[in-house]
């Protein structure tokens, strides 16, 4: 696993031995390595996830700072302006209502990011807290538990999702949150059971047990901290899916609420102009699949950095 | 073999049960119920005549076994909005047309996808492979609304005297091109990548090794060995991609103005038809159940060693 200890022991020099094997002090010291600074360095040699990580930065930051920057106000109505091509003044032109196509991409993509972000987080707690009972627990319990979570796997999200934003009645940030969550944390909770089941059997959990320590603690000091590591990969292997699913259901009119936009709701008025217009379709769908395709390199990246052990599936 | 596919099939039963009673009970808290929360002015005689019509006088434990007994039967019930339809109509009327082009799509990305796969594997790192795995991540990023739009613009419009292909619909062979290409790309795409990593995997493989050290001919290799034992992962993404394929043609019918269950299912939520709502749910999770059936029945034949681990 990631933090295990064995493999904490491989790299760092063990302190009791290091003094016979390095030249004896020398004044030199020990170079220590951490799984952390060896997870960048070995991140830092994918160059595709670097580029993508750099990709994502950058995008992130365009939807943080260009609104702030930006001389043109996004709810501003001026049909004088409308559908006007990409310019200097416009570099992505304005849409129907003559608002600048540039401030309203950035200012849909802080939805976007933000409802994504927020939907994985609520993914990844009931995941962690699910897998955790069921991994932890053992016994009959895991047994009900992943027969439960098998006979959900596979069930397509989209008609929950629906049925779910139908349920609550409104759709803002929170209802489509928990639409986006409530069918899509069954890959995460298992992830995180096989890694609790896999650190059970690790010497220092069962050190820790022998010594005396109690479950709670053992739960809490040792075996949720170390799925750290799969929850990092797995924030960026959920992140697609969330956000191209908050794009499906605003696309289909079941989205946030305007004047608000996100990038699905921004291309589904841009679908009604495609003929004409493709630039307003095309420049939040774009940035969609720059997300999406950022946040792939980037978990494969972060795989290879934090869980060496394991290959590509 | 024979426990096993018994086994499995038995385990079949109580999961349906479960994702019915899932969908049942959602249903249920749904807001603005034409019967509960009348919006029309109706006379509390006429609610309790359709209460008991529709069994809603009944308690849900009821409710939910009469369902189930009419699901077991083929029977979903009538549609609470268009009078003189049922849900089973509408089910027969739109899902052919959804099955179709699922089926379809399916086909356009195992032909495509799993060559294009073994082929990149074969050549790794090479040009070839760097493009095949470029528009594979690419595919499977870009949303497919956004490669229906731009098909359209380009195949139907654009060159649409070239192609001569429609912008919607689903009757003559070449209106079905374009929705089966945007819904089988992300797919393709899919397989592409799986059979290459199962590919490259299978190559390092020691009986490979062995193979080639005893003399057997590359391409024999290839066929009896690598193949056969690469390929046999890729029936277990049926599954996933089963549900990317409901998913997608939410989104391809929309677009493309196909009156298949994906499109269908969107107006009845505004129109709220719950039963129908609630029919098409069940329908489709019972399809995606039966399917992940099918793949452990048939991954247990192909792969026994995972027999013990999928009862």
């Amino acid at each position: 696993m990631v933090v295990s200890p064995q493999a904490q022991r491989m790299r760092s020099p063990d302190p009791a031995h290091s003094g016979d094997i390095d030249v004896a002090g020398a004044g030199m010291p020990i170079r220590q390595s951490s799984l952390w600074r060896d997870a960048r360095r070995r991140y830092m040699r994918n160059k595709g996830a670097v580029v993508a990580g750099a990709f994502f930065l950058g995008l992130v930051a365009f939807c943080i700072f260009v609104p702030i920057f930006s001389p043109y106000d996004p709810d501003k109505v001026d049909f004088s302006q409308a559908y006007l091509s990409p310019s200097l003044a416009h570099p992505f032109g304005t849409d129907q209502f003559g608002r600048d196509l540039l401030t309203r991409v950035a200012l849909g993509g802080r939805i976007s990011i933000a409802i994504g972000f927020a939907a994985t987080l609520a993914i990844l707690v009931i995941g962690l807290t699910y897998g955790s009972i069921s991994g932890f627990v053992g016994g009959w319990l895991d047994n009900a538990m992943m027969r439960f979570l098998d006979a959900l796997y596979g069930l397509p999200y989209l008609p929950f999702a629906i049925i779910t934003l139908a349920i609550v009645g409104t759709v803002n940030f929170w209802t489509m949150v928990i639409a986006l969550s409530i069918a899509s944390w069954f890959t995460s909770a298992r992830i995180v059971r096989g890694q609790i089941i896999t650190l059970k059997e690790n010497d220092y959990v069962r050190a820790a047990t022998a010594v005396g320590a109690r479950w709670y603690r053992v739960l809490a000091r040792h075996l949720v901290p170390n799925t750290l590591g799969v929850l990092i990969i797995a924030i960026f292997l959920e992140l697609p899916g969330v956000i191209l699913g908050e794009a499906f259901l605003s696309f289909i009119g079941l989205g946030i609420n305007p004047p608000d936009a996100s990038w699905g709701s921004m291309a589904q008025e841009g679908r009604q102009v495609y003929r004409t217009h493709t630039n307003v379709i095309l420049i939040p769908s774009l940035a969609i699949a720059i997300l999406v395709l950022s946040a792939n390199f980037i978990a494969d990246g972060l795989r290879d950095a934090l869980d060496p052990r394991t290959k590509e599936t | 073999m024979v426990g096993f596919i018994i086994r499995r099939l038995l385990w079949t039963i109580p999961v349906l049960l479960l994702v019915i009673l899932m969908t049942f009970l959602m249903m249920r808290h749904i807001q603005g119920n034409p019967f509960r929360h009348s919006e029309r002015a109706v006379s509390p005689e006429i609610q309790a005549n359709l209460n008991r019509k529709f069994n809603l006088d009944k308690p849900w434990y009821v409710q939910y076994a009469l369902y189930v007994k009419g699901v077991a039967t083929f029977d979903l019930g009538p549609s609470l909005v268009l009078r003189n339809q049922s849900v089973n109509d509408i089910v027969k009327a739109h899902f052919p047309k959804s099955l179709e082009l699922g089926f379809l799509a399916m086909v356009f990305a195992v032909v495509l996808g799993i060559p294009l796969g073994v082929i990149a594997a074969l050549r790794p790192n090479s040009v070839f492979d760097y493009t095949a795995m470029f528009f594979s991540n690419v595919g499977f990023a870009v949303p497919s609304f956004l490669i229906a739009t731009l098909l359209i613009y380009f195949f139907a419009l654009k060159w649409g005297d070239v192609f001569g292909l429609p912008t919607s619909g689903w009757d003559t062979w070449q209106s079905k091109v374009l929705p089966v290409i945007a819904l089988g790309l992300g797919p393709m795409a899919y397989f592409a990548r799986l059979v290459r990593g199962t590919m490259l995997e299978t190559l390092q493989q020691d009986y490979v090794r062995t193979a080639k050290a005893k003399g057997l001919r590359w391409r024999r290799v290839l066929t009896v060995h690598v193949l056969k034992n690469s390929l046999t992962p890729a029936v277990t993404a049926a599954g996933p991609l089963l549900g990317f394929l409901i998913t997608g043609s939410f989104i391809i019918e929309y677009i493309f103005a196909i009156p298949g269950i994906g499109k269908y299912y969107i107006t009845a939520v505004s129109a709220r038809d719950y039963s129908v709502v609630m029919g098409l749910t069940v329908l489709l999770s019972v399809i995606v159940v039966l399917a992940n059936m099918v793949v452990d029945i048939l991954y247990g034949v192909l792969d026994p060693r995972t027999r013990e681990a999928r009862t």
